[in-house]
């Protein structure tokens, strides 16, 4: 029996800036076999420990399909991700996990597949997305549905550009508010739910971003004739111990940090303070 | 009645009986402390061991869920970071717990042990005996006999004494239990079924003087299972409450934490401290997001957790050993009892 307390010890490979407030992280456990053995579904999260600060948890913005590395791209949010935020190249910090559920990548198989994410909901959708361009063939229609406040906080606008030349991927972005300089949309990410075509009946939806974006998109996609259960989100809460055990994430008898936090709308909707 | 495995020691050798406990393992028990109080304490002599006592305010759960609990060592190396998880394996004996509190370190064992297993708290657990002090005087708060949980315990102890005159009657709750009556070989004998009948007529007794139901958990679990308490309820409830937390730090199935990191030389100590539902920031998220964020919410929370049929499912019982500590510390008027009241009967009068 292991401890569920104990991480492992990990190193920061690579610091990308994403925005001004937000950082990629590259990083390897540094045991060669824990990293090889480290096995994880997108949606899942791991609690990241800055020795001295504690522990914080922030889902695997990475692919399974690509196991050398993983990526969490994390928003200075206070203490402990003020300290990540200074660290770089070789330094080195504490991963436990992975913890949670994760997408049900299989369920998803021969579906059409919409990706509506919000601000700095991007990195868990980001690590679905790459999982499934990298197994394109398994998937039917694939669109991804992006808005952030500004164009400044924008993230992974590399990757946006890149998905956005392929053919098979349809990607729509827009901003809250414009700024000289941005010529694209402008407007809350469910303006561009009218410049796609969506095939309720024959897709799956997965909504990540913050709360309020999350309740509009959602209410907007059933008016549009998704089904509950084709509606897939993730949960944020305080978390403490990501294991079950502190109770900080708990609504009503279920855990984010074990039932989700992965939930269909389905599952939203029975979940009771 | 099932039959019990009984033994029985006289009481001018239980001295010598607990010197010898001693010898193997850290033995933990009710003894004056400073000002009079009445606390669960390591002991130095068997002398100092009460047997006679109001429950202590704090339950024997520190001893298994120290307030301050290091789980992770956090060291630097030459070749980076060390980590290791700290294990406490030491030997105690938990002696003269009440029936309550043997529910309470039973639930306890059972929500570490589900799910995942909690090593950390589990080992130390395998390492405990629970030495169970039947309660033929119920004490004026509890009410122990709503939640099953006394005032003789059926099960989670090692052993279980009674006082029955001059002798001590032991009963065997574990293999563990039989294992420590047999180390201790020459203290015991078997008890007669005179004496087992004694046991019995304490029992009987104890019961009738809490026949009383005073917390009716059955007709307010329908309803909080159910949403069927009026939000109004909460808020007027809530109202009472000072966010104290206390009775969640006294409750003997309260095991809420948080994770901290200490300084501890040159390096630190991950700690799991326990933590409060009841306190605003228990899930303040960092956007500023509160999704528990009037003190409704939170009373809510603690009942829900406590006396649902939800977590009655997953628990097995009750999160209420009816040990009355929250009745005795609550600053306001939100104790158990009362709270069960209120919802049973749909109003509040504070
Ligand atoms: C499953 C999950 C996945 C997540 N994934 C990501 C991710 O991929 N990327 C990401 O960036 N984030 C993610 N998060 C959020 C992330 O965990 C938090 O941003 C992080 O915990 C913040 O930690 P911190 O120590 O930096 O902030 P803290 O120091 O805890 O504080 C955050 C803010 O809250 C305020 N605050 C703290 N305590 C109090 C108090 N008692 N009273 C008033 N204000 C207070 C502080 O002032 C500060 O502004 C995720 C969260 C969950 C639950
Ligand atoms: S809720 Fe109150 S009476 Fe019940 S076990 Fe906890 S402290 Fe004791
Ligand atoms: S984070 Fe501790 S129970 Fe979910």
């Amino acid at each position: 029996m292991d401890s569920l307390f104990l991480p492992g010890v990990a190193r920061i490979l690579d610091v990308r800036d994403e925005t001004p407030d937000t950082k990629t992280f590259r990083v390897v456990l540094r045991d060669r076999a824990a990293h090889d053995g480290f096995e994880f579904q997108p949606g899942q999260f791991v609690e990241l420990s800055v020795f001295g600060c504690g522990e914080a948890p922030f889902c695997i913005a990475s692919s399974p399909t690509r196991p050398e590395y993983l990526e969490l791209t994390v928003r200075r949010a206070g203490q402990l991700t003020d300290a990540l935020h200074r660290l770089g190249a070789g330094d080195e910090i504490g991963l436990r996990g992975p913890c949670g559920n994760g997408f049900d990548v299989a369920a998803a198989a021969g579906k059409d597949l919409v990706f509506v994410g919000g601000g700095i909901g991007l990195p868990p959708l980001r690590g679905l997305i790459w999982n499934v361009l990298d197994q394109r063939e398994r998937f039917d229609r694939v669109t991804v549905l992006y808005g952030a406040r500004t164009p400044n906080d924008l993230v992974y606008k590399d990757e946006l550009k890149r998905w956005a030349e392929r053919s098979d991927v349809e990607v729509l972005v827009t901003v809250d508010r414009g700024e000289p300089g941005w010529d694209g949309i402008v407007g809350m990410v469910p303006v561009l739910f009218d410049r796609t075509e969506l095939h309720p009946r024959t897709s799956l939806a997965f909504v990540c971003g913050p709360p309020v974006m999350i309740t509009f998109v959602i209410q907007d996609l059933l008016m549009r004739g998704f089904a509950d259960h084709a509606i897939i989100s993730t949960l944020e809460r305080m978390m403490q111990c990501g294991v079950g055990k502190c109770n900080h994430c708990a609504i009503g008898h279920r855990y984010v940090c074990r039932d989700g936090p992965v939930f269909s709308y389905s599952q939203i909707k029975e979940l009771v303070e | 009645m099932e039959p019990v495995t009984a033994q029985v020691l006289a009481k001018d050798r239980v001295g010598e009986w607990i010197e010898r406990l001693m010898a193997e393992a850290e033995v933990i028990a009710p003894v004056l402390a400073h000002g009079g109080d009445e606390v669960f304490a390591p002991i130095r002599s068997p002398g100092e061991v009460l047997w006679e006592f109001t429950n202590p305010v704090h339950p024997p759960k520190r001893f298994l869920l120290p307030q301050t609990d290091p789980v992770v060592a956090i060291r630097r190396g030459d070749n980076g970071y060390e980590l290791e998880a700290i294990v406490d394996e030491r030997r105690r004996v938990l002696l003269n717990v009440r029936s309550c509190d043997v529910a309470g370190l039973a639930f306890l064992q059972h929500v570490h042990a589900a799910d995942l297993p909690d090593r950390s708290y589990l080992e130390r657990a395998a390492a405990t005996t629970i030495v169970c002090l039947s309660c033929p005087d119920p004490c004026p708060l509890g009410f122990c006999i709503c939640s099953g949980a006394g005032p003789f315990a059926r099960e989670g102890y090692d052993l279980q004494l009674s006082d029955i005159g001059d002798l001590l009657l032991a009963e065997i709750g574990s293999e563990r239990g039989g294992e420590l009556l047999a180390a201790t070989d020459g203290f015991f004998r078997p008890a007669t079924l005179a004496e087992m009948a004694q046991r019995q007529q304490l029992e009987e007794k104890a019961k009738q003087l809490l026949s009383e139901q005073t917390c009716h958990f059955a007709s307010a679990m329908r309803r909080v299972s159910t949403g069927r308490v009026a939000e109004d309820l909460w808020r007027k409830m809530s109202d009472w409450c000072l966010e104290c937390g206390a009775c969640n730090f006294v409750c003997p199935t309260c095991f809420c934490f948080s994770v901290k990191d200490r300084h501890n030389g040159d390096g630190w100590l991950r700690c799991r401290t326990w933590d409060s539902c009841q306190y605003p920031a228990f899930t303040l998220e960092a956007s500023g997001h509160n999704p528990r964020e009037e003190r409704r919410d939170r009373i809510k929370r603690r009942f829900f957790h406590k006396v649902s049929a939800q977590y009655y499912q997953r628990d097995g019982m009750v999160g209420c050993v009816g040990c009355g500590r929250c009745v005795e510390v609550c600053l306001g008027t939100t104790d158990m009892p009362a709270v069960v009241a209120a919802i049973r009967k749909g109003e509040w009068h504070g």
